[in-house]
């Protein structure tokens, strides 16, 4: 891919150091800015995202993480007063372009959220339902979906026995699953993952970790999360940001044995956040 | 800068589907669907204008007619001749009048409910009183109606009113306000039945604006010594104050208004009289007595009462709902 | 309860008499909690043993009696009232339950909304004779002549209200992230509402629409000029129809004791559906937040 040495002579010299992952680029955020009504949230933001990579967020509380997850499935757009600008391309397309159709990029881009958010309805329904919206399916192919996709998400073999009992009648742990397996299901080619085991207890924690190493072979995947340690764990480049910008930006195995930045180590090592 | 195409406007088609096609056949449902709404949340505002719209048109002969005279007139005479002479005085003193009784009833009765559910009540009692409470308030007005024309109506006028007929007879001013005959049929009557129907009402808003209070608003005023009523008084009072107001004036718009409880036991009579055992009559009274049968200035003028009636209800409801507002507000709903 | 004597020893005089106003005040809300409770009590009483009374078999298979009759019953008053009462709740509920619907979802943080929302509430309580003016103004005049349509659409005015602030709440109360994940999908907004919020919200809007149904099922002041009412068997909606609430009205102030009794039947009757309803609503809405 020629367009890979885009990002390297970019326009403001004061730009945080990019690094480039080790292969090509799914999504490419360039001179991102994110505003709350009158408050700037992230200020000139420049990464990539590497295809089939698993990218780690990481930073205190507030530092936009979560925000900047948010603009590549364009979330913000439910809420008024939100804007970015700036450019995110998914290949070569603009994330931020005000006419892009948001369903057909929500379908690209698929989100699991902090909180398991199962629909009202059954397991079987919760993975049909986002599927038949835009493929007519037989029942038998249906079925066959769903399986896969609850096999996607290691939660096969605890449900294939009653995939008419309501979802929230899971568990937290395999809720979440349900979820992955949900998202999964629609056959995107990015994940975004918001904090995903917060909620969840360290056995169901670790399982999620496994599913995601498993999920990147498929998938580009972002995730944003608190723990350090889980960051280091599943992620191959890690980003770690502070009030709103990105600090420092490297293969994972960089950031957390020898970061170049000193508030990126102060907080690794818990100095602060 | 190397180049990269950057596309606008659509996504293209990816995997072994087309996504964007299925998609689109859902755009003009969706569209529907959000424009169907948003017309329903739109007719909320029209069935308001259209109130306002249909109840000035027919009231407009009238008003031509009668003018500004037609709020001080008190004589009611749709058949004189050669014109009709109609004025609203009766029907408005007599809705004002009954309304204000039946608050300085229910009032104080509902705040003192309300205040026993919240406060004093044990805490096995308040669920069944509390829900009875708000069964009460949903039991429609005709049953209250038809209960005082059969039962309190005859009561009163036995006992009661002479009663207090006899004990302020001779007596300057209150002599007047209580003065005789009984009668089954009277604005006393069908101010104390509008009382019992709007109590559930002001008991079930006042309860549920007491329970806005923090806890621990109430704990630290206990914790200081406080008795039940000093907590009240001090505490739960100043923070509902809105609250409460907002209440007793939507139960005062609700009274303004009721129709089925008052018609059968007021009496139905357009001159005012001083004393509140004497028959009378209210602006929905009137309007549900006589509408039926009604036609030309005489239907117009039922109109003309009837949109009085709506302004002064509407400003009622409004003031309680900018109160109760505040109030939410407050409670960080 | 133990006497102040016993609590404390050296009664300080400030002390007690804080604690007798306290309890003096205590005894004036319980008098009143009794007042408003014995006259509610008295009420259902009378209504009960008078209803009873009058309940009979012939109540539900037989018209209404014309003058001077003394038999005779509530039949087609009773399916006209059902009827119009059906109409009204199947014209009102989707219109408010849409109306709200654009309040949560799609205007929660438009002007429009507020503005909305403070009219319906202001609908809400409007009194309801007004509504039947305004249908007689807009329906009755217009279409020449008194209708059970009239009447229906007097109803459906008067639910409209209950169902718009009902659902407007109850879609509040579904959590934004549920809507998240279903946008996250790739839902059109249309699809998150109709599969994933009303489902959320289900025994919310139901429980509502059942209030709105209770609220008009005695209803009478808006189908007094509006229905109107008689005394025969009709389906026909452009012509006047028998109802309950008018029947009880007129039967009330009639001379006749076989009328009244009538009344009072028609009258349980009314009460009986509208606690029903209410029941169900409750029942329903306490699944809702055992959930």
């Amino acid at each position: 891919m020629n367009n890979l040495n885009v990002s390297v002579d970019l326009p403001h010299a004061s730009a945080p150091p990019l690094s480039m992952p080790d292969a090509p680029p799914k999504i490419t955020v360039r001179d991102l800015n994110f505003y709350y009504g009158q408050s700037k949230a992230l200020k000139s933001i420049n990464l990539t995202l590497g295809t089939n990579r698993v990218t780690a967020f990481i930073g205190p509380s507030g530092c936009g993480k979560s925000t900047l997850l948010r603009i590549f499935n364009r979330m913000y757009d439910l809420y008024p007063g939100q804007r970015a600008d700036g450019q995110v391309l998914l290949d070569k397309t603009n994330i931020l372009d005000p006419k892009l159709d948001l369903n057909l990029l929500r379908a690209r881009i698929g989100m699991v959220f902090q909180k398991p958010t199962p629909f009202p309805m059954t397991i079987y329904e919760n993975i049909a339902f986002g599927v038949r919206l835009y493929e007519k399916l037989s029942k038998s192919e249906m079925d066959e979906r769903v399986e896969k996709a609850l096999r996607g998400g290691a939660l096969w073999d605890e449900v294939k026995d009653k995939l008419n009992a309501s979802g929230l009648s899971l568990s937290g742990g395999q809720q979440q699953r349900l979820c992955i397996a949900r998202t999964v299901a629609v056959r995107p080619e990015v994940i975004l993952f918001d904090e995903p085991c917060s909620a969840l207890d360290p056995i169901s924690t670790a399982k999620i970790e496994e599913l995601i190493s498993e999920l990147k072979e498929d998938y580009t995947i972002a995730i944003v999360t608190h723990n350090m340690q889980q960051a280091a764990r599943v992620s191959d480049q890690t980003a770690f940001m502070y009030l709103g910008e990105l600090v420092e930006f490297d293969q994972t195995s960089k950031i957390f044995t020898s970061p170049s930045d000193r508030r990126t180590q102060d907080y690794i090592t818990g100095r602060f956040g | 800068m190397a180049e990269i195409v950057v596309q606008g406007g659509s996504l293209e088609a990816s995997g072994p589907f087309d996504r964007a096609r299925a998609l689109s056949a859902f755009k003009l449902s969706d569209n529907l669907f959000y424009w169907t709404t948003r017309i329903a949340a739109l007719s909320v505002l029209g069935i308001l204008g259209g109130i306002i719209l249909s109840l000035i048109v027919g009231a407009w002969p009238a008003m031509k007619t009668f003018g500004f005279e037609f709020l001080w007139t008190q004589r009611w005479a749709p058949s004189a001749q050669p014109e009709p002479v109609l004025g609203a005085l009766g029907p408005i003193y007599g809705t004002l009048v009954t309304s204000f009784i039946a608050m300085l009833i229910a009032v104080p009765v509902g705040l003192g409910i309300a205040i026993f559910l919240t406060e004093l009540c044990p805490q096995w009692l308040r669920r069944p009183i509390g829900i009875a409470i708000e069964l009460l308030a949903g039991i429609p007005s005709i049953i209250y109606g038809m209960w005082g024309f059969f039962v309190l109506g005859p009561f009163l006028a036995n006992t009661f009113q002479p009663l207090m007929i006899g004990l302020f007879e001779g007596v300057p001013v209150l002599g007047d306000i209580f003065a005789g005959p009984p009668s089954y049929l009277s604005l006393f009557n069908a101010s104390l039945i509008l009382a019992i129907m709007v109590l559930p009402f002001i008991t079930a808003v006042s309860r549920d604006v007491f329970d806005t209070v923090p806890p621990v608003l109430k704990e630290a005023a206990y914790g200081v010594g406080c008795t039940t009523w000093e907590v009240v008084r001090s505490v739960v009072i100043p923070y509902t104050r809105v609250g409460v107001i907002g209440g007793v004036m939507l139960a005062l718009g609700r009274a303004l208004g009721e129709t089925m409880a008052v018609t059968f036991i007021i009496g139905n009579s357009f001159r005012i009289s001083s004393s509140i055992f004497a028959p009378g009559t209210t602006i929905s009274a009137a309007i549900a007595s006589e509408f039926a049968e009604s036609d030309g200035l005489h239907q117009s003028s039922l109109i003309l009462l009837g949109l009085l009636l709506f302004i002064l209800t509407f400003f009622v409801l409004a003031a309680a709902r900018l109160m109760l507002m505040r109030l939410d507000r407050k409670a960080g709903k | 309860m133990t006497t102040l004597a016993v609590d404390m020893p050296a009664v300080n005089p400030i002390y007690a008499r804080r604690r007798r106003l306290d309890i003096v005040i205590r005894v004036l809300c319980l008098g009143a909690a009794l007042f408003g409770v014995s006259w509610l009590a008295l009420i259902l009483f009378t209504l009960f043993w008078n209803g009873l009374a009058g309940l009979s078999l012939q109540v539900f298979t037989e018209m209404t009696p014309p003058p001077g009759s003394n038999s005779g019953g509530l039949l087609n008053a009773i399916v006209g009232s059902l009827l119009m009462t059906i109409i009204g709740v199947g014209i009102g509920a989707p219109l408010g339950m849409f109306a709200g619907t654009y309040m949560a979802e799609y205007g929660r943080y438009d002007r429009l909304t507020s503005v909305v929302r403070f009219i319906n509430d202001i609908l809400l309580s409007a009194p309801s004779i007004i509504i039947g003016l305004f249908v007689y103004g807009a329906v009755v005049v217009p279409m020449g002549g008194f209708s059970a349509l009239a009447g229906s659409l007097a109803l459906a005015v008067i639910v409209i209200p209950v169902v718009v602030r009902t659902t407007e709440d109850m879609l509040l109360l579904v959590p934004n992230p549920l809507r998240e994940a279903a946008s996250a999908l790739g839902l059109p907004r249309s699809l998150v509402i109709r599969r994933v919020a009303y489902r959320a919200a289900r025994a919310g809007i139901v429980t509502g629409m059942l209030l709105a149904t209770a609220r008009v099922a005695g209803e009478t002041a808006p189908l007094l000029f509006t229905a109107l009412s008689n005394q025969f068997w009709s389906l026909d909606l452009t012509s006047t129809m028998a109802n309950l609430p008018v029947t009880i009205n007129n039967f009330v102030q009639s001379p006749y004791d076989y009328w009244k009794q009538l009344a009072w039947a028609g009258a349980l009757i009314i009460t009986l559906a509208v606690l029903a309803l209410n029941i169900g609503a409750r029942i329903l809405g306490a699944e809702r937040t055992s959930k």
